[in-house]
């Protein structure tokens, strides 16, 4: 918070001036990844000095400031209980509950860690949503809204080793993947994200070129609600995912790098796998078993309908072709015949939430963090929705013991449990896990693709050019992430702020970033963070534990004065931390 | 003539009332609800009855549409549910780029249709005619994004790297900007209606740049511009070269035109002063409908190259069910729209004297 002497270019300050006069709002902030696999180099700050000598006249602060979230009360549903600065390079974070997930989600971009001076000189007015001030790589010079952002390198970044390699840093977006293509291909852009499946060969057939796979870290799944018939008989559940020939549908429609999926959690996901594999195809078996279903159900034949949405997702790369493919597979396969039941995208996923859909129904997930929880516990937990009708008590219970425990064993036993679980009841059918790509000019070294989409541009240098341009599919929402949940703002969030927490370059172990560790009690019930010192803002503001505390209580609180953000929505809190303090009303 | 513009805007009133009313119940008539569309597919219950809340869409249609024309009263035209700033703010940004493209796709239109046209009239059933009908023909039913692909596909791949490449998209290159008419004037303490104004001519960058002399910028600007422009420009440019073929031809056939050459008028002298003007009435007509056509219709340009404009906003704001945008830009356009053919109707008097307004 202690603040050096303000270094901001003229040309951003005539920026933000135009900003601040003609516009009225915007937003955003989140992580950035560090170095390889390993926490930041040697010539990163250390943690080492102890730091209340540091600054004796440091005054934490906590959240809240008296007292302690109401744990498990009717009013409060969340897990986080108090945050604590306890001295200017440690954050304690208290929680109603263990949470063995705690370090990939703190490394999620949209806790990205903001000076709190200037969240709260910022917030107010919205400025902070155009003009982010953090800790990352590089700094935004421009953003014109509908063309491009401009970043230039941060000068005071403090991990040295891994400062940006080329000065400058520009978005673009698009969301037609031709006209990305002929961006790439033009020399306009050095990268691309998310080209189509089928330019995916006219890349690899360019030598000036690269193509990267993205791993897939999502899941498609066919799901039933089970408590409408005939989906209330587990046989009929389990025949449907013997009798569809999951490798089909991967060879025809998903792209290189797509997977046929085992489990409902992608296996680069730790304890994503445990367990044994979904069931294979095997058509034979699954003709008994849904005679066997409908006869105990007391009907001859089914007739039903595939609900799915027309949107483009990861798991989901071309939902027509997708529905159609699995229609056929159902009549030639079992003799199904299901009507295509094609709904606008937002009543899809009210019906869907509401546990409306009475048919087959398509839709998947992709990673926020990596971790088994963000996965299973949406869609599986005790406290998750109607969307496959009843939640299963079998399967909670497997999950809550694996959302609780620190123990490596007992969560891997947990989730072995929980999966099997999951194939026996077949809530859905799991299909594939969706791979995407990105591709660059061959001279553009450092280039890579990450499994969460969260590309660390200050390792890539374009040759010997001063910028190095990106298209990407749209353009960010805000950049102050906390109150944003799609990948364009946290991928452009990610270039300035930064996290306690990364993950590493390419992957999803979640490594130390501005925390040069965050270290349980030996129930989880309880985080200590220690930060590194000497870390500064690109406004000259340096990094301290009450800049934590309020970044974090301003997502936490809706009552908090900085809880503004764009849409003050904070979707991802509730997501990942249970609940607000002081939710709204419904 | 003032009486009759003055009479033609009391008119509009009622006309832009109605579409604000269809525009606003059109708006809610489409399936889905803003706030998964917006917050996307992680938004919780919860966070969505809080977000119908904050934006007063838990209100009665009715009290909704009452507080809307209170604020279009007012001249606001509301805050974007999506982007959650306003949309005056947004037409700032976004209405120059689809100006700006539709003046040059006319522009283009004009200086190559007219004449196609005229040469085609004059030398009626010549080769030339038949071509330029053929051209014609084609130009009119490619689609536009059939030859903006096309385009873009030539200039900047197979062009690459010779001096005839063009950009596939956006408005500058990479490192080039054009400096705000704001900066450059010294005006930057400007503030409210006027700065919004200056700022609007700014985003014309062709323009901006022009008159304040960033020559590098305009003709990066303008390299920028030229394939949308003649992607988009192209359907109207066949439309006009027919319309000026078929009006000439028939003024050619007027006995004004026979009795011009009996006087020994030279042929250039009976086309162009005798048979062109006469042939125009038509031919703005035709021009004026275009404009606010290309105006309301430059969405799918905009896509292929990449160019944020009006177009573009009112797509994403459709499918995103952004109530405010979808009014406050139908609303504007509307306006422009009549705006145009109010100027057209004006022009009539002022081609053809024995055109009376009234």
């Amino acid at each position: 918070m202690s603040r050096a002497p303000m270094s901001w270019s003229p040309r951003l300050a005539v920026v933000l001036a135009i900003l601040a006069i003609v516009v009225a709002a915007c937003g955003g902030a989140t992580t950035s990844p560090s170095t390889a696999s390993e926490a930041p180099s040697s010539e990163a700050p250390s943690s080492a000095a102890p730091p209340a000598s540091a600054n004796p006249n440091f005054e934490g602060m906590a959240y809240p400031e008296s007292g302690e979230a109401p744990c498990g009360t009717a009013d409060y549903s969340g897990i986080m209980k108090k945050i604590t600065a306890v001295d200017e390079l440690t954050v304690e974070f208290q929680l109603c509950a263990p949470d063995p997930a705690f370090l990939p989600k703190v490394a999620f971009s949209v806790f990205g860690i903001w000076d709190s001076d200037y969240l709260a000189a910022h917030a107010p007015d919205k400025s902070y949503l155009t003009a982010p001030v953090g800790t990352g790589p590089y700094t935004v010079t421009e953003w014109t809204p509908g063309q491009r952002l401009v970043y230039a390198a941060n000068p005071n970044y403090w991990d040295a080793a891994n400062a940006a390699k080329t000065p400058g840093l520009e978005f673009h977006w698009s969301a037609e993947a031709a006209q990305r293509l002929i961006e790439l291909q033009s020399g306009n852009v050095d990268g691309m994200d998310n080209p189509g499946a089928d330019d995916i060969a006219t890349i690899q057939g360019d030598s000036s070129l690269q193509f990267n796979v993205r791993e897939p870290l999502n899941t498609f799944y066919l799901g039933f609600n089970v408590t409408k018939a005939p989906w209330t008989n587990e046989k009929i559940r389990q025949a449907i995912a013997m009798g569809i020939d999951r490798q089909r549908i991967v060879d025809n429609f998903y792209p290189e790098g797509s997977e046929v999926a085992t489990h409902f959690t992608p296996c680069n996901v730790p304890f994503g796998c445990e367990g044994d594999p979904t069931w294979d195809f095997d058509l034979d078996a699954a003709k008994a078993l849904l005679q066997e279903g409908m006869t105990e159900e007391g009907i001859t034949s089914i007739s039903t309908k595939l609900q799915f949405r027309d949107a483009v997702r990861g798991y989901l790369p071309d939902p027509p072709q997708i529905a159609t493919e699995i229609q056929s597979q159902l009549r030639d396969n079992l003799g199904i015949e299901a009507d295509l039941d094609l709904q606008e995208s937002g009543t899809f996923l009210d019906n869907n939430a509401a546990g409306n859909l009475d048919g087959i129904f398509l839709l998947g997930w992709g990673a926020d963090y990596p971790d088994p929880t963000n996965f299973l516990d949406y869609h599986f937990g005790a406290g998750s929705g109607k969307n496959f009708g009843e939640p299963f008590d079998d399967i909670a219970a497997a999950l809550t013991t694996g959302a609780t425990s620190l123990d490596d064993a007992a969560r891997q036993a947990a989730y072995a449990e929980a999966n099997n679980l999951i194939k026996q009841h077949v809530p859905a059918v799991i299909v594939a896990h969706g791979a995407s790509g990105t591709a660059f000019k061959a001279d553009v070294s450092g280039q890579h693709a990450s499994p969460l989409s969260n590309e660390v541009f200050s390792v890539m240098q374009a040759a010997d050019r001063d910028n190095l341009v990106w298209v990407q599919n749209a353009e960010p929402l805000s950049l102050y992430c906390g109150d944003e949940t799609d990948g364009e703002s946290l991928r452009a969030c990610e270039q300035v702020n930064e996290a306690l927490y990364s993950y590493e370059i390419g992957g999803t172990e979640a490594i130390p970033h501005l925390a040069s560790e965050c270290a349980p009690n030996d129930d989880a019930t309880v985080w200590t963070c220690t930060l590194r010192s000497g870390v500064q803002f690109s406004d000259g503001a340096a990094l301290d534990a009450n800049d934590v505390v309020v970044s974090y209580a301003a997502q936490w609180d809706t009552q908090h004065p900085l809880h503004i953000g764009r849409s003050g929505a904070f979707d991802y809190w509730p997501g990942l931390w249970g609940g607000f303090l002081n939710p709204p009303a419904s | 003539m003032i009486q009759f513009i003055l009479r033609r805007l009391l008119v509009t009133i009622p006309v832009l009332f109605g579409i604000v009313f269809i525009t606003f119940v059109l708006a809610r008539i489409i399936p889905g609800d803003p706030c998964r569309a917006v917050l996307g597919e992680r938004a919780t219950d919860e966070v969505c009855d809080a977000f119908i809340v904050r934006y007063g869409l838990d209100q009665p249609l009715p009290t909704q549409f009452v507080i809307y024309v209170g604020q279009l009263a007012q001249g606001d035209l509301g805050d974007s549910i999506k982007y959650s700033r306003p949309v005056t703010a947004l037409l700032v940004e976004r209405l120059p780029t689809t100006i700006e493209l539709t003046l040059l796709a006319l522009t283009f239109a004009i200086l190559v249709g007219v004449p196609l046209g005229l040469i085609s009239a004059v030398r009626r059933n010549s080769p030339a005619d038949a071509g330029t009908m053929i051209f014609a023909n084609i130009g009119v039913s490619m689609p536009v994004f059939v030859l903006g692909l096309l385009l873009a596909y030539i200039f900047a791949i197979t062009l690459k790297d010779t001096p005839f490449a063009l950009p596939p998209s956006g408005r500058l290159s990479s490192g080039v900007t054009v400096t705000p008419l704001a900066v450059v004037w010294g005006l930057e303490d400007l503030q409210g209606l006027p700065r919004a104004f200056l700022d609007f001519i700014s985003g014309l960058y062709l323009f901006s740049a022009l008159i304040s002399g960033q020559w590098s910028a305009w003709a990066d600007a303008l390299r920028h511009l030229i394939l949308p422009a003649i992607a988009l420009g192209t359907i109207p440019l066949a439309i006009i070269a027919r319309i000026t073929r078929s009006s000439l031809l028939e003024v050619l056939g007027q006995d004004y035109v026979r009795t011009a050459r009996a006087k020994g008028l030279r042929e250039n002298a009976v086309i162009l002063r005798h048979g062109a003007r006469n042939a125009l009435l038509p031919i703005v007509t035709v021009i004026g409908l275009q404009l606010g056509l290309l105006l309301s219709g430059a969405v799918l340009t905009e896509t292929v190259f990449n160019l944020t404009g009006a177009g573009r906003t009112m797509f994403d704001a459709i499918t995103g069910r952004d109530y405010v945008v979808i009014q406050g830009l139908t609303l504007v356009i509307a306006v422009i729209y009549v705006t145009v053919n109010l100027v057209v109707d004006v022009l009539y008097g002022v081609l053809d004297p024995r055109v009376r307004l009234q």
